[in-house]
């Protein structure tokens, strides 16, 4: 790490060939596009060897990295709301409530799933929530993000961090089982 | 069960409650089958999500990649192109066009007040004298569209010059 903080690139190649995975992850799971899941893990790189002078050992080397792709694609996915326009079913979601009108799903809908199935499944799901509550859910149980982070990361309050999440994981499940159905059917 | 004390249920398995409210939400799971029904459903939701992200990896080479990021990150730590001067003929060229611009500028607002003026002067009448020969006058009515040019013949000044030459002889 101090070799590659001094400018030396070889040192630094290690340490993206050993996160590369983890931070394309991260984009991809927020943007669900996996051409822009490359591009902005690529610019994180690059970002990250420009602030890597910044970095403290406060947290780790994947954390701190994982924070500066967090921070990309919160700004691409902002960019392409602003570009659309928002659909009704997005702005009932935020209005908050909804999720109150959704049967709880009793049974697991995942349960007895190949791990390769069960990946598509909520891949799928997860490709149907709008990017607000899509990046609550992957902040909060892929990142173990605190709500007081999340809604810090997010510029909101952390109420509103809350109904998303709440929201989102109802609606995942509801998905989750729609999705069950279909298949057995 | 309302939406406030939902929230709380989803606030206490993510271990966002202190303690003297987490056990009250735990005895509200304890007593009632729609909140405990409502946990496991947010708990199975929870561990499906947790074995999403394991098998998610780059769809390119290391080498690939690498040399992506590489040229990257040497492209913007290229010093910025140094300054060359320009030859003559485009420092010429750089000075000569807003001159030619400001000249086209005012030839176009000189042709267009010239012909206000004209208009001007078509219901009086000039009269010129020739700067060259003192002895011809034109009078010019613009109104009546008349030019009348008086001479005097012969000119005062041949009659000196005859009379000079006369002299001579």
């Amino acid at each position: 790490m101090r070799a590659a903080q001094r400018g030396d690139m070889a040192p630094f190649e290690e340490l993206v060939a050993r996160h590369r995975d983890k931070i394309y992850a991260r984009a991809y799971s927020m943007m669900r596009n996996e051409e822009e899941a490359i591009d902005l893990s690529q610019e994180a790189w690059v970002k990250g060897w420009q602030r890597l002078g910044q970095f403290q050992g406060e947290s780790s080397f994947g954390t701190w990295m994982t924070r500066i792709v967090i921070n990309l694609c919160l700004d691409q996915l902002r960019k392409q709301k602003r570009q659309r326009t928002e659909s009704i079913e997005a702005m009932d979601e935020e209005s908050g409530g909804v999720e109150r009108q959704m049967p709880v799903i009793t049974s697991n809908p995942t349960a007895g799933l190949e791990r390769a199935e069960l990946r598509q499944r909520i891949d799928r799901a997860l490709g149907q929530l709008s990017y607000e509550h899509r990046t609550v859910l992957v902040l909060h149980e892929f990142e173990e993000m605190e709500y007081k982070e999340i809604a810090k990361t997010m510029g909101c309050s952390i109420g509103t961090v809350m109904s998303r999440l709440f929201y989102a994981r109802r609606k995942l499940a509801v998905l989750l089982a729609d999705l069950k159905k279909q298949d057995s059917v | 069960m309302d939406y406030n004390a939902q929230l709380k249920l989803q606030a206490f398995l993510d271990g966002e409650l202190s303690e003297a409210e987490a056990s009250e939400v735990a005895d509200l799971v304890a007593r009632d089958r729609e909140t405990a029904a409502l946990r496991e459903e947010l708990r199975n939701t929870g561990r499906a999500l947790a074995a999403f992200e394991g098998g998610i990896q780059l769809p390119e080479s290391r080498e690939f990649f690498w040399s992506k990021v590489q040229r990257e990150i040497q492209r913007l730590e290229a010093p910025a192109p140094k300054f060359a001067p320009a030859p003559l003929f485009a420092r010429w060229r750089r000075l000569l066009v807003p001159a030619s611009a400001f000249a086209l500028v005012f030839v176009a607002a000189v042709a267009l007040i010239q012909p206000v003026g004209q208009a001007g002067r078509t219901s009086a009448a000039d009269v010129e004298t020739a700067l060259a020969d003192a002895g011809a006058f034109t009078y010019r009515d613009y109104s009546a569209g008349t030019t009348l040019v008086w001479l005097t013949y012969p000119a005062d000044n041949e009659v000196a010059e005859s009379d000079e030459m006369g002299t001579v002889e």
